[in-house]
């Protein structure tokens, strides 16, 4: 699928800063190097299995689908990975990469947060430093998450520039190694990035899709008719879709619909004429940009979707018919998050309950012959604020009034 | 030999070392970006650096990236830089001004496009986040002889710095991570050997940048290199004291030079 120069079609490649290109290299070489060691991918499954908790189950929903009345729905539960969510697929590899490679330090973006506390948490496990840039504005909004890094001993640093969220941490990141690469390993948590780290991430996530493929053969004796995933970055939609690529499934990606479709209202990368072909952040792929190719602010009511470019694999893939994106907006994800809730006791994360949205609505159409999955990507304890000021909670307002009442008496 | 190296050449003749200066484009606003040019070309710096500003300046610092963001609020189009800037340029012969950009602003508006409009007295174009293999996407500009200006830094293996040093043209950029504030003595010397070694590869002009800022950096490049690169001392200088700041700042830096 990769070309040599990293590409995907024309999505893809290397474009960094000349201070950078030995690193990458050393990078690509050692992570091939990697690849084609059978007791690497032996210590990757081994810290998967029994740090992180795989296999995660497919879940049968059946008071959902009965609820819906249309197909089947499966979920697959990367909420139930240690931490929460499928970054530490990618994050169990890609330490141990770090490990492999000698570095003493490691460094890496965060938006909601998940990916941070997951670098955290293998940086502690692996005996490494963990430095994590993440936008202040992000951190208001997921202040739990930063709470956890720091008591994991990562140092956690506010990026104020630009719009403040993922795409600028991911800035602040690369700076970072461009100064630091001799002891360093940049640990990217998403599809995107310089070659090989759309591969590399997409590789180490294919894991939840080639569970599902065993799964379900064992659970209902086929493949599902369709397979859902929110698109951020896009690394859990590349992980659990890349291994059904030549199967008969349909692939749907959804992004974050946001409020509306003004510019900066949402993160659509796909369906809106906002987001065009695009180089930054060291790789080509669609962005979401003016006509003079300033990167745009984004919006979504996770904090983990609003990422203003999108893996290349996902572009490629949905430029050649693959893979079909769809959207979902802030409000139908609210209710998709309360319906779950109430019908199967899984409170799933603001990120994923986008992928339920859309399944969910499309389900309906569908026929009670068919089976879909849909990748519960995290699980929502992290959204307790959010969610509660969005459902405009009164009871959970006046319990954080009455706890800050007591600390300050 | 391109007019770039040819005017470096001449005007090396009679100075031990030259200055290319980094403004913004739109920092703090477009005119009084446009105001700090002017002083600096009126005070006779040889080449002047134009920063068109993207909102994610991978290779820049923090002051920087800082004047960039704040000079995105105007919505700056780089075909109105490069129109300003050219003219700049024919009022002030006697000084080479240079473009410098990230990839996606460059390709958004398009290579055959700003080709066109930088033929008109632009000499060359820095763009950080493109790679000597990838020159072909800037081929349009290379093509209308506006110099590709490539980088090279204190890894460049010396396989790849052959490579460089035979596609370049104009002159090089040499990234100096040795050439900050305070520096020891032998790192002064490793930034000679650094700048030799180079040297070896190619008869273009040196320029040297990244941290150079005080009249001692400057003295450390004198016999070594032909220009010293200056952006964030200019940006501080200029933060703190304004037009005063970076006439004190430049005055300070020549005098180390002569
Ligand atoms: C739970 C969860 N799901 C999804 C995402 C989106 O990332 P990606 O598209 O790479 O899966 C995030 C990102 O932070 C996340 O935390």
């Amino acid at each position: 699928m990769m070309n040599q120069d990293g590409q995907f079609g024309q999505y893809g490649g290397s474009y960094i800063p000349e201070i950078l290109f030995n690193s990458q290299q050393e990078l690509l070489k050692a992570y091939r190097d990697a690849m084609s060691d059978p007791s690497f991918i032996s210590e990757v499954k081994d810290q998967l299995q029994h740090y992180s908790g795989r296999p995660t189950p497919l879940t049968y929903c059946n008071r959902l689908s009965a609820a819906i009345g249309g197909a089947q729905i499966y979920l697959k539960r990367e909420d139930l990975n240690h931490s929460g969510a499928h970054k530490m697929n990618n994050v169990i590899g890609q330490g141990l990469l770090a490990k492999r490679m000698g570095k003493r330090r490691v460094i890496a973006e965060t938006g909601a947060g998940q990916h941070g506390i997951a670098s955290a948490l293998v940086s502690a496990r692996l005996g490494l430093d963990c430095t994590i840039y993440m936008g202040a504005h992000d951190i208001e909004r997921q202040y739990p998450n930063v709470f956890w890094m720091k008591q994991l001993g990562a140092t956690v640093i506010p990026v104020e520039e630009g719009s403040a969220t993922l795409k600028d941490a991911l800035d602040e990141a690369l700076r970072d190694w461009s100064s630091n690469y001799a002891d360093t390993y940049y640990l990217i948590g998403t599809s995107c990035g310089c070659a090989p780290y759309p591969e590399m991430v997409s590789g180490f996530q294919s894991v939840i899709g080639e569970e599902v493929k065993e799964q379900a053969q064992q659970q209902f004796g086929s493949a599902p008719d369709k397979i859902y995933a929110c698109v951020g970055g896009g690394s859990n939609a590349c992980g659990i879709f890349l291994p059904f690529l030549n199967d008969d499934v349909e692939l749907v990606g959804v992004e974050a619909g946001g409020r509306s479709d003004s510019p900066g209202d949402h993160a659509m990368r796909f369906n809106t004429d906002q987001a065009r072909f695009g180089i930054a952040q060291g790789f080509a792929t669609k962005f979401l940009q003016d006509e003079q190719g300033q990167l745009q602010p984004t919006h979504s009511i996770s904090a983990g979707l609003d990422y203003v470019g999108v893996s290349p694999i996902l572009a490629n893939l949905e430029e050649q018919g693959k893979v079909r994106m769809t959207q979902a907006r802030d409000t139908e994800v609210l209710q998709a998050f309360q319906q779950l809730a109430s019908n199967e006791g899984i409170i799933a994360a603001l990120e994923s309950s986008h992928a339920i949205a859309a399944g969910l609505r499309e389900a309906a159409d569908m026929d009670p012959s068919q089976k879909i999955v849909i990748n519960v990507s995290g699980r929502g304890d992290k959204d307790i604020f959010n969610i509660a000021k969005a459902l405009r909670d009164e009871p959970f307002n006046d319990f954080i009034q009455s706890y800050l009442a007591q600390e300050n008496s | 030999m391109s007019d770039l190296t040819q005017y470096i050449r001449q005007q090396r003749s009679t100075k031990s070392l030259l200055l290319m200066t980094h403004v913004i484009y739109g920092y703090p606003t477009i005119n009084d970006s446009l105001a700090m040019m002017r002083l600096l070309l009126d005070q006779g710096v040889e080449i002047l650096e134009v920063q068109f500003p993207f909102s994610d300046p991978v290779a820049d610092g923090p002051a920087i990236t800082h004047a960039c963001h704040q000079a995105l609020a105007d919505k700056p189009q780089l075909e109105k830089c490069i129109s300003d800037i050219s003219k700049l340029a024919s009022e002030y012969p006697q000084s080479r001004v240079l473009l410098m950009s990230y990839l996606n602003p460059v390709m958004q508006s398009g290579p055959p496009k700003l080709a066109t409009l930088m033929q008109k007295g632009i000499s060359g174009i820095i763009v950080p986040d493109i790679a000597v293999e990838q020159q072909q996407l800037i081929s349009p500009l290379t093509d209308a002889g506006i110099e590709p200006i490539w980088i090279i830094t204190p890894d460049t293996q010396p396989d790849r710095l052959n490579t460089i040093c035979k596609q370049a043209s104009g002159m090089l950029y040499c990234v100096s991570r040795a050439g900050v504030t305070g520096e020891s003595t032998d790192k002064n010397q490793a930034l000679g050997k650094y700048l030799n070694r180079i040297g070896q590869h190619t008869e273009l002009p040196l320029g040297v940048g990244f941290g150079i800022s005080t009249a001692e950096d400057i003295q450390a490049l004198l016999g070594h290199a032909d220009i010293a690169i200056i952006g964030s001392a200019f940006l501080n200088a200029y933060n703190q004291n304004g037009l005063k700041g970076v006439h004190t700042k430049l005055a300070e830096l020549k005098q180390a030079i002569t």
